[in-house]
C-alpha cells in the first residue's frame, strides 16, 4: 500500500499540527499503531481523520495532545508540533496549557469527579488555570449556552444522560476558547440534534481560526462539517483531500472504512462511482 | 419535603474533618471501660444533631460483627474473675476491654462516615484553594475519600451486568464467595484502566497548571467554625495532658 503524506492547505501550515514520519508502538505490540505518518493540518479548517478500527486515528490524536506515550506507554519516533510547540516535551506542554481542547470517546471519564454541578464541571479547567472568577463565570455561561445545555447548569454531572454528558464535556473544553481541538468520536453519544449542534460548533471554531482535528468513523455525521479528510489505514495515511471527492469514490471501500449510508446504498445497488453521499444527491441521481 | 443540608454540611469543610480527627484522638485518649462508650454516645448525638444521623446506622452495621468478635475474644476467652451471663461465664476484665474497644470502634466509624456524608469535594477544593494550599494534594485527598463510594457504584454496575449474563449471586456463603470472582476482577481491572483515561482528561483540563487555582465559591470560615476547631484542639490537648499526668504520677 502506498504511503501518502497529507499536506495542508496553503498558508495555514505553521500554526497548526505538523507530523513528520511519526511511528508509534504500544507496549508489547508487534506492529506499530502509527507507521510513518506525515501530516499537516492548518488552523481555520476542520480536519477529519477517517479510518477503520485500528487505523491509528485515536493514537494520532493522543500523540498530538502529548498524552501518548506518556500515559499509554510505548515508543514514539518522528517529528510532531502542535501550534508551533512540541507536545512531547515539558516546555511544549507548558506552552500549550489551556490552548488545546481534548475530547476522548468516553465522556464519563472526562469528568473532574469533584464538581457538584454542571456549572462547576465546566468551570473546572479555567479555575485550574487561575482565571479570575468573573471571567470564569462569563465563559462558563457562554460555553453552556453554545452547547444548548444552559438549563443543565445546576444539575449533578453524574445524573446526566450520555448525550447531555457529551455536550457538557465539550462545553468544558469550549470554555477555554482553545486554539486547537483534538476530538475523538465526539458525536458518538449525541442524538441527531446534538450532532447538528456539534457540526455547527466545529465550523464556528474553525471560522474563529482554531485548528480542529476530529477522529470519527461516522461519515454521515462528518460530511458537511469537515473541510478535509485524511484516510488512515493500519497506521498509514492512504489519501487526503476534500471529503466529497474521497467519499464518493471506491477507494474508501477497498480495505477502508466505507462512506456515508447513501453511498453504501448506491454501491449496493450497483451504481458506479462517484456515489451520491447525501439523501438529496441520491434523490437527484435516482430521479434522472 | 427537603430539610436542606444539615449543620455538618453547611459548616466549613475543615470543621467536620477536624472533628473526626479529634474524635479519633479522644477515642484512644479516654480511658476504658466507660470513656470510649461515653464518647461513642456523644458522637451518636452529635451526628444526629448535625444532620448526618444516617451515619449512625451504617457505622453500627459495619461495627456489629467486630463488636461480637470483641466480646467473644475478650469476654469468653479472657482471664480473671468471671461473671455469669446465661449459660456463659464471661471474664469481667475481658468484657471491660471489649466495651472500651467497641466504643472506640463505634465512635471512630460513626465520626468518619458522618464526615464523609457531609463531605462536598468542590467545597473542600475551594476551601483549600482559598488558603493557597496545593491543589494536587487537595485533589488527592478528595480522590481518596471518594474512592470508596465510587467503587461501590461501580461494583453495583458490574454486579448487574454479570447478573444479566447469568451470574447467580446469593445463597450460601461459599456460593457467594464463588460469585465474587466475576465481580471483583472486572471491578479492579476496570478501575485500573480508568485511571489512565481520567489522568489524561484531567491533564487536558489544566490539572498540571503551575498557577494558584481560583476558588469559585470559597466557603465562609465563620467565627463559630474557627472556635469549634480550636475547642476540639483544646479538648484533645486537655485529654492528652490528663492522661500524661496520670501515667507520670
Amino acid at each position: 500500500m502506498a504511503r501518502v503524506s497529507a499536506p495542508a492547505e496553503e498558508g495555514l501550515v505553521g500554526a497548526g499540527l505538523v507530523v513528520e514520519g511519526l511511528v508509534f508502538r504500544y507496549p508489547g505490540a508487534e506492529t506499530p499503531a502509527l507507521d510513518g505518518v506525515s501530516l499537516e493540518c492548518g488552523r481555520g479548517l476542520v480536519h477529519w481523520l477517517f479510518g477503520p478500527l485500528g487505523a491509528g486515528c485515536s493514537t494520532l490524536l493522543l500523540a498530538a495532545a502529548g498524552l501518548a506515550p506518556r500515559h499509554t506507554g510505548g515508543t514514539l519516533e518522528g517529528g510532531l508540533t502542535l501550534l508551533g510547540a512540541d507536545p512531547q516535551r515539558d516546555a511544549g506542554r507548558r506552552a500549550l496549557l489551556g490552548r488545546v481542547a481534548v475530547v476522548t470517546p468516553a465522556p464519563a471519564l472526562q469528568l473532574s469527579g469533584v464538581a457538584a454541578t454542571v456549572e462547576e464541571e465546566v468551570a473546572f479547567a479555567p479555575a485550574n488555570l487561575g482565571w479570575p472568577v468573573e471571567r470564569i463565570r462569563a465563559a462558563t455561561a457562554a460555553a453552556l449556552a453554545r452547547l444548548e445545555v444552559a438549563h443543565l447548569a445546576g444539575r449533578a454531572p453524574a445524573a446526566l444522560s450520555g448525550g447531555e454528558l457529551q455536550r457538557v464535556v465539550i462545553a468544558a473544553m469550549l470554555v477555554l476558547s482553545p486554539d486547537a481541538w483534538l476530538l475523538d468520536e465526539p458525536g458518538a453519544a449525541l442524538d441527531a440534534a446534538g450532532r447538528r449542534r456539534l457540526r455547527a460548533l466545529l465550523r464556528e471554531e474553525a471560522a474563529r481560526g482554531a485548528l480542529v482535528v476530529v477522529a470519527s468513523e461516522d461519515a454521515d455525521a462528518m460530511l458537511g462539517a469537515a473541510d478535509r479528510v485524511v484516510l488512515l489505514d493500519r497506521g498509514r495515511v492512504r489519501a487526503a483531500g476534500a471529503p466529497e471527492a474521497l467519499l464518493a469514490g471506491d477507494e474508501v471501500w477497498r480495505e477502508g472504512p466505507g462512506s456515508t449510508s447513501i453511498a453504501a446504498l448506491a454501491r449496493a445497488a450497483g451504481l458506479p462511482a462517484p456515489h451520491p453521499l447525501t439523501v438529496e444527491e441520491g434523490v437527484a441521481r435516482w430521479s434522472r | 419535603m427537603s430539610l436542606g443540608p444539615g449543620l455538618a454540611e453547611r459548616a466549613h469543610p475543615f470543621t467536620p474533618i477536624a472533628a473526626t480527627g479529634a474524635i479519633t484522638a479522644l477515642a484512644f485518649l479516654l480511658p476504658g471501660p466507660w470513656g470510649p462508650p461515653a464518647l461513642y454516645a456523644a458522637v451518636v448525638l452529635l451526628a444526629a444533631a448535625t444532620g448526618v444521623g444516617g451515619a449512625v446506622r451504617t457505622a453500627a452495621l459495619v461495627c456489629l460483627p467486630l463488636w461480637v468478635f470483641l466480646v467473644l475474644l475478650h469476654g469468653v476467652l479472657g482471664d480473671g474473675p468471671a461473671t455469669a451471663v446465661g449459660p456463659l461465664r464471661l471474664s469481667r476484665d475481658g468484657l471491660a476491654l471489649a466495651v472500651a474497644q467497641a466504643g472506640r470502634l463505634g465512635a471512630i466509624a460513626t465520626a468518619t462516615l458522618g464526615m464523609l456524608r457531609a463531605f462536598r469535594p468542590s467545597r473542600f477544593l475551594d476551601a483549600t484553594a482559598a488558603r493557597g494550599w496545593s491543589f494536587h494534594a487537595a485533589y488527592l485527598v478528595v480522590a481518596t475519600l471518594q474512592a470508596g463510594p465510587r467503587l461501590r457504584e461501580r461494583a453495583a454496575l458490574v454486579l448487574e451486568a454479570q447478573r444479566t449474563r447469568g451470574l447467580r449471586y446469593g445463597g450460601s456463603p461459599p456460593a457467594r464467595l464463588r460469585a465474587l470472582a466475576p465481580v471483583v476482577l472486572p471491578l479492579v481491572l476496570g478501575a485500573l484502566a480508568e485511571v489512565d483515561d481520567r489522568a489524561m482528561a484531567l491533564e487536558a483540563r489544566g490539572l498540571a497548571a503551575e498557577v494558584r487555582r481560583t476558588p469559585l465559591a470559597p466557603p465562609a470560615d465563620t467565627t463559630a467554625d474557627r472556635a469549634t476547631r480550636l475547642a476540639l484542639l483544646a479538648l484533645v490537648l486537655a485529654a492528652l495532658g490528663w492522661r500524661l499526668a496520670g501515667w507520670l504520677a
